[in-house]
C-alpha cells in the first residue's frame, strides 16, 4: 500500500479505485485517510467538497440531481465540523484545566503533609485517598517534647477543589495556635470560630481531635460532629464505638465542645475514620458500621500500617477501584 | 438517583414540603433552590417530610443548615418529620438535632 | 463595485432571505461552495440571534477589498437588551450546551474577522467578514 496523501488527488484515485474494485483495502484506505483529516483537523464539509470534486472529474456527465444532492449533503454537515472544532477546543480546555489541578494537588500534597511520628510503644498506621484529584479529608500528627501526641482527623463537606481549599485554612489555623491551646475541647472550639467566620453558610467541616498522654496512657478527646470510631478494649476483648457529640465545626459561632478520655492499656486500639469509609457503597446498598468492623477484625492483628493499607484495599476492591468520597483511616495499636 | 420535590401551601404562610429520592451533591442544588424562596418569606412555616428519602449525604445537610440560617433571619420555623433511620443517624452524629427541630415521632421509610 | 444591501429580521421567515441574499453575493464574488455553505450557516446564526433575543434587527451585506483580497462583510445590527457578559457568549461550550446551534463562537470559526460590540439597554453590533481564498 502507498503511504497516503491528503489531497483531492489522493482522495480521487481511492475513489476510483474501490468504485472499480469494491474491495475492503480501499476502504481500510479510505479509514486511514480519516483518520489523518481529523489529525489535520479537516472538517466533513471539506471532505464532502473533495468527494464532490473528485465525482466531478471523474464523472463529468453527473447528472444534475446528484450534483445538487451533494451541495444538499455538504450544507447539512456544516454544524457538525462546528461541533467538532469545538469539541477540539474543548478538549484543549480541559487537558489544561486537568494540569492546573495536578499542580494544585500537588502543592496541597506538600502543604498538608504531616509526618506519621515514631512514638514508643504506639504503632501508628494512617491512610488518606482522595476520591478525585484533591483531598476533602485531612489526618495530623503534632509530636511534641513533652511527651504528648496530638491526632486530627477532619473531614469537609464534599470533596474536590472547594474541601481541599476549606482544609488548607484549617491546617494553618492549627498551627497558629499555641501549644498551651492543645487541649481537645480548646482546639474545637477555636477551630470553630475560624471556620464559621470564614466559610459559606452551607460548608462545614467535622473534626475529631485527641491528645494521647505518653506519660500516663490517658487518651483525651473531643469531637465535632465527625463520624465515631472505634476503640478496641483488649482486657474484655471487645469492640466499642467512640461517641462524643458536638456539633459540627463553621455552623455555630459559639459552639461548645465536650471533652471525653480513654485510658489507653497494652493491646488496646483506637480506630479513627471519616465518613468515605462508612459510605461505601456497593451497588444500591450501603457497607453497615458492622460490616466495616467485620473488616477491620480481619487485617487488624497486622503491623499498624499494614493493617490501615489492607482495610482501604478491600474496600477499593469492593466499590470496583472507584471511591464515591475521600477515604481515611487511623489505627493506633497500644502495644506496650 | 433523583429527587422529587412537591411544595403544598397548607395555609399562608405555612408549607409542607415532600421529598423522594436521594439527596447527594447532584440534586443537592435544587433542593436549595425549591427551599430558599420560603424560608426567605418571613414568618413562614416550613415543614420537610423525608420520609421518602432514602439516601442524604453531607451537601443535604449543607443545605438544611443554609435553609436553617434562613429562616432564624427571617423569624421563619424550619421543621423536618419522618426520617428514616440512616438520615436521622446523619443528623445525630453532626450534632444538627440539637440545632435544627427534628420531629422523630412518626419513623420514616415505611 | 462596493454596493450595500441587507435584509430585515423580523421573523423567522427573514433569516432563509438574509442567507438567500448573503450566498448570491458569496457567489458573485467567487467563493465555493465549502465557503458558501459556511457564511449561509453564520448568516443563520447572526440573524436567528437577532430573531430570539433582540426581536428585530438587520443583517446587511457589503463588498470589502483590501490590498489584494476581496471580501464579504456581514453586519448584524439591533436594537435589543445588549450582551451582559460579552466573554462568556464567547466562550465555547456556552451556548451550545443547549444545543441551540454553533452561537458566536461558531460564527468566529466559519468566518475571517470577526468583532462584536454591545452596549446593554441599547443593542448589539456584529461585523464580521470572509476572504475569498
Amino acid at each position: 500500500m502507498k503511504p497516503l496523501k491528503l489531497d483531492v488527488k489522493s482522495y480521487q484515485e481511492l475513489l476510483k479505485q474501490y468504485i472499480v474494485s469494491e474491495d475492503e483495502t480501499s476502504l481500510y484506505q479510505a479509514e486511514q485517510f480519516s483518520k489523518m483529516s481529523m489529525q489535520q483537523k479537516i472538517s466533513p464539509e471539506e471532505i464532502i467538497d473533495v468527494h464532490i470534486q473528485a465525482l466531478k472529474e471523474l464523472y463529468p456527465d453527473l447528472p444534475a440531481e446528484i450534483d445538487a444532492s451533494l451541495d444538499f449533503l455538504m450544507e447539512t454537515m456544516i454544524s457538525y465540523g462546528l461541533a467538532y472544532q469545538e469539541f477540539q477546543s474543548l478538549r484543549e480546555k480541559q487537558v489544561e484545566l486537568q494540569s492546573e489541578i495536578s499542580v494544585a494537588a500537588s502543592m496541597q500534597q506538600s502543604l498538608l503533609s504531616t509526618t506519621k511520628p515514631n512514638v514508643k510503644g504506639i504503632d501508628i498506621g494512617a491512610i488518606s485517598v482522595p476520591a478525585n484529584q484533591m483531598n476533602g479529608d485531612y489526618y495530623h500528627f503534632v509530636n511534641d517534647d513533652a511527651g504528648y501526641l496530638g491526632i486530627a482527623i477532619a473531614d469537609v463537606i464534599g470533596k474536590g477543589i472547594p474541601a481541599a481549599l476549606a482544609m488548607s485554612m484549617i491546617k494553618y489555623s492549627m498551627d497558629s495556635f499555641r501549644e498551651t491551646q492543645r487541649n481537645p475541647k480548646t482546639v474545637l472550639e477555636n477551630l470553630n470560630r475560624v471556620v464559621e467566620r470564614n466559610v459559606d453558610s452551607s460548608m462545614f467541616i467535622t473534626m475529631y481531635y485527641g491528645l494521647f498522654n505518653l506519660n500516663t496512657n490517658l487518651l483525651q478527646f473531643s469531637s465535632a460532629g465527625h463520624e465515631p470510631g472505634f476503640y478496641y478494649n483488649a482486657s474484655k476483648d471487645e469492640f466499642f464505638d467512640i461517641e462524643g457529640n458536638g456539633l459540627v465545626l463553621g455552623v455555630m459561632n459559639n459552639a461548645s465542645y465536650e471533652q471525653y478520655e480513654i485510658q489507653m492499656e497494652k493491646d488496646d486500639i483506637v480506630i479513627l475514620l471519616t465518613d468515605g469509609v462508612t459510605e461505601c457503597r456497593i451497588g444500591d446498598r450501603f457497607i453497615e458500621r458492622e460490616e466495616i468492623l467485620e473488616v477491620i477484625k480481619e487485617y487488624i492483628h497486622l503491623p499498624a500500617q499494614e493493617a490501615v493499607e489492607s482495610v482501604y484495599k478491600y474496600f477499593e476492591k469492593l466499590q470496583d477501584f472507584h471511591l464515591r468520597d475521600d477515604f481515611t483511616l487511623i489505627f493506633l495499636k497500644k502495644n506496650v | 438517583m433523583n429527587l422529587d420535590i412537591k411544595i403544598e401551601e397548607e395555609k399562608d404562610l405555612t408549607y409542607e414540603v415532600f421529598l423522594a429520592g436521594e439527596i447527594d451533591a447532584y440534586t443537592a442544588p435544587k433542593l436549595k433552590d425549591a427551599l430558599m424562596p420560603l424560608a426567605e418569606k418571613d414568618n413562614a412555616s416550613i415543614t420537610v417530610d423525608l420520609n421518602r428519602v432514602n439516601y442524604m449525604d453531607s451537601t443535604g445537610l449543607g443545605v438544611f443548615i443554609s435553609i436553617l440560617k434562613a429562616t432564624k433571619e427571617h423569624n421563619s420555623d424550619l421543621k423536618l418529620v419522618s426520617l428514616q433511620d440512616r438520615v436521622k443517624r446523619l443528623f445525630e452524629i453532626t450534632g444538627l438535632d440539637s440545632i435544627i427541630l427534628i420531629d422523630s415521632t412518626v419513623q420514616g421509610g415505611n | 463595485m462596493n454596493f450595500q444591501s441587507g435584509v430585515h429580521i423580523k421573523k423567522e421567515w427573514d433569516i432563509v432571505g438574509a442567507r438567500q441574499l448573503g450566498r448570491n453575493r458569496a457567489k458573485e464574488l467567487g467563493f465555493g461552495t465549502v465557503d458558501q455553505a459556511r457564511i449561509a450557516t453564520a448568516i443563520s446564526e447572526l440573524a436567528r440571534n437577532i430573531y430570539l433575543y433582540a426581536g428585530t434587527g438587520r443583517v446587511s451585506f457589503e463588498i470589502v477589498e483590501d490590498i489584494n483580497k476581496k471580501g464579504l462583510k456581514i453586519v448584524a445590527a439591533d436594537e435589543g437588551p445588549g450582551i451582559l457578559d460579552i466573554s462568556q457568549v464567547m466562550e465555547d461550550g456556552f451556548s451550545t450546551s443547549g444545543g441551540l446551534g454553533a452561537g458566536l463562537p461558531g460564527v468566529k470559526r466559519l468566518m475571517d474577522d470577526f468583532d462584536i460590540d454591545s452596549v446593554q439597554g441599547e443593542g448589539t453590533v456584529i461585523t464580521t467578514i470572509k476572504w475569498v481564498r
